[in-house]
């Protein structure tokens, strides 16, 4: 299992030299931007990237040709992703430090959540397409992404920011953990429906 | 249970799309080289996937070293080595990364023999695999194949995109794998010649249907090939051959009879030892293939 | 001793295995205890299946020339060589009885006949 995660690191060498550079520029030249959405990206970044070269039905006849389960081929995305995000999300962190620009443990709670809503979503999703079509979709989605980050931010300061403060009102700790929850929920139910569809593909 | 079958396929049956394998029973024998012949789309491919779980079939079972896939697959697929007709590895990577993804799924990886083949198939270690011809691929494929101790190493098309001189050597690598009786080589390819030198045993697949499995010695001496003329065909003596070619200057015919045609014919026809490319061939659409 | 495989003759390849190992024990090439290489090292040095070596052993041994120890390989077996030399003028006689025959039917004077083996016996 831990040589399946590893060898993301492997296989996207040539990415993770991308990848820094990626969150300073973000740092620097988006400073419209809230943190908590490159956060977003930061989490984002590898685990997807790694999803896209599993994508190919010549790596799923690859995994599936090794002693591997298919299990455990699921189970190492999931555990992979949460693994990347919180180091790529720490990274980020870091960097946020170093360069003194601000942000929330907020900001980390919202990027964190966000991602791993954006996963529980996304790989099923993945799992269902025909091989060769996940690239297309992650390029859809991310030019939707920024193009709808307008909206989408507006969207936030207007309506979430109430919603927030009104459930604050509640309780702030109470509002983490039922979003804690919720998500935990979201990526439990996630992976089972991926391992479904996984376990009855034929490559 | 008794090793004797490496493989087993019983009443395996699997509905693809432009395809389907009714009821198929297949077993491979151990310490033995088979060979899977059949056309293009015949279904070896098809069948090499059930064998490796990468398809699951619809209804039969499937088994290797006599265990089932639902329970005990990482302990069967520890145990195999694979070469697949395309190139499987990640293309942007060189070998050396791709040995240590590999490498560590294994039980019994061994990093010399690994460096031996590479060595002695004259692969570099730095190069991305997209930039190896077919060839090298299928060489890379193999060299991982061998270095884990497999003792069921499955081919599919393994010679195929190799020059003459490189399929002589794999040849000779895989007769030498064979020495010490614990490995079985399961081969498909629809180059036959290459067979003909180290298959002990042959199966011929149709259609998604074995048409036959027998040991090559069995092809031999009961497959030929008969030349004679037309005069010679009857309703009696035409039962004897699997498929006739007629032509104005006479007939050509495949039997597995030998004993029986030659009785019969004597010195009127011209029977000759029938290569596995022409059984292959006869045995395709054949007018009585099953007796 | 060796082994030299015709991959064009008529006869199939476990029986030029078979005979050229007969002809080594009947020469005294090999002799009784003398140890052959194993089934599976002749077939890689021969280039040949497997199944191959193994069907020219197995007659081999039928017929009483070798014998086999598992895990030790296959040994030649003690030759009784006048039953074997026995066994194979009755064949020679056989045949040439059928010789005979023929050579009558074509009208083939003796003298003929016995030119025409010389002949091919010196060849």
């Amino acid at each position: 299992m831990i040589n399946l995660i590893r060898r993301d690191l492997i296989i996207q060498k040539f990415q993770l030299y991308v990848f820094i550079p990626c969150i300073l520029f973000f740092i620097f030249f988006g400073s419209h931007l809230s943190a908590f959405f490159i956060f977003v990206f930061a989490g984002f970044f590898i685990p997807i990237n790694a999803y896209s070269y599993d994508e190919k039905a010549e790596t799923n006849i690859l995994l599936n040709s090794l002693p591997y389960t298919r299990t455990q081929i699921i189970a190492s995305r999931y555990i992979g992703a949460i693994f990347y995000m919180t180091v790529s999300i720490g990274i980020a962190v870091l960097l946020f430090y170093v360069f003194n620009r601000p942000f929330t443990w907020a900001d980390i709670a919202i990027g964190v959540g966000i991602t791993l809503t954006m996963f529980a979503f996304a790989f099923p999703l993945f799992y269902l397409l025909k091989p060769g079509h996940i690239g297309t979709a992650v390029t859809i989605g991310f030019i939707l992404l920024v193009i709808l980050m307008g909206p989408v931010i507006t969207f936030f300061e207007e309506y979430l920011t109430p919603a927030v403060n009104f459930l604050s009102s509640v309780s702030t700790s109470l509002l983490y953990l039922s979003s804690v929850g919720v998500i935990t929920v979201l990526y439990a139910a996630s992976w089972l429906i991926s391992q479904v569809i996984y376990q009855r593909k034929a490559f | 249970m008794g090793m004797e079958n490496v493989i087993e396929l019983r009443g395996v049956s699997k509905a693809l799309k432009a395809f389907t394998i009714d009821n198929m029973n297949l077993q491979i024998k151990q310490g033995y080289v088979t060979g899977f012949i059949g056309a293009n789309g015949a279904g070896k491919s098809t069948t090499m996937k059930l064998i490796m779980n990468l398809l699951q079939p619809d209804k039969g079972k499937v088994s290797v070293f006599g265990l089932d896939y639902a329970n005990h697959e990482k302990t069967i697929k520890d145990r195999i080595g694979f070469v697949y007709d395309s190139n499987i590895f990640y293309e942007s990577l060189n070998l050396k990364d791709i040995s240590r993804i590999v490498a560590p799924a294994y039980k019994h990886w061994d990093d010399k023999q690994f460096k031996f083949y590479v060595k002695q198939f004259e692969l570099p270690l730095n190069k991305a695999i997209k930039k190896f011809s077919k060839g090298m691929q299928m060489k890379a494929s193999i060299a991982i194949a061998l270095s884990h101790d497999a003792e069921l190493i499955i081919m599919d098309e393994p010679t195929a995109g190799l020059d003459p001189t490189s399929r002589r050597e794999l040849l000779d690598i895989f007769q030498e794998v064979m020495v010490d009786g614990k490995r079985t080589i399961l081969f498909s390819t629809h180059i036959t010649s290459d067979l003909e030198r180290i298959a002990d045993y042959i199966v011929l697949i149709d259609e998604g249907q074995i048409l036959f499995d027998k040991p090559v010695y069995e092809l031999q001496e009961q497959y030929a090939i008969v030349k004679g003329s037309t005069e010679l065909l009857d309703a009696d003596t035409e039962a004897y051959f699997i498929k006739i070619e007629r032509s104005p200057n006479g007939f050509q015919a495949l039997t597995k009879d030998v004993a029986k045609v030659k009785e019969v014919f004597g010195e009127h026809a011209v029977i000759e030892e029938a290569s596995l490319e022409e059984i292959m061939f006869y045995m395709k659409g054949a007018d009585h293939p099953y007796d | 001793m060796q082994i030299i495989i015709s991959n064009s003759s008529k006869e199939p390849i476990y029986e030029q295995i078979l005979k050229q190992i007969q002809t080594a024990i009947l020469s005294g090439e090999l002799a009784e205890g003398d140890a052959l290489p194993s089934i599976r090292q002749l077939a890689k040095d021969l280039k040949i299946s497997v199944i191959t070596t193994k069907r020219a052993y197995e007659e081999l041994e039928k017929a009483g020339f070798i014998y086999s120890i598992v895990g030790k390989g296959s040994f030649i077996a003690e030759q009784n060589l006048d039953v074997i030399r026995e066994k194979k003028l009755k064949v020679i006689e056989e045949q040439l009885s059928a010789v005979i025959s023929n050579s009558k039917e074509i009208g083939l004077p003796y003298e003929e006949l016995q030119e025409l083996l010389k002949l091919l016996y010196e060849e």
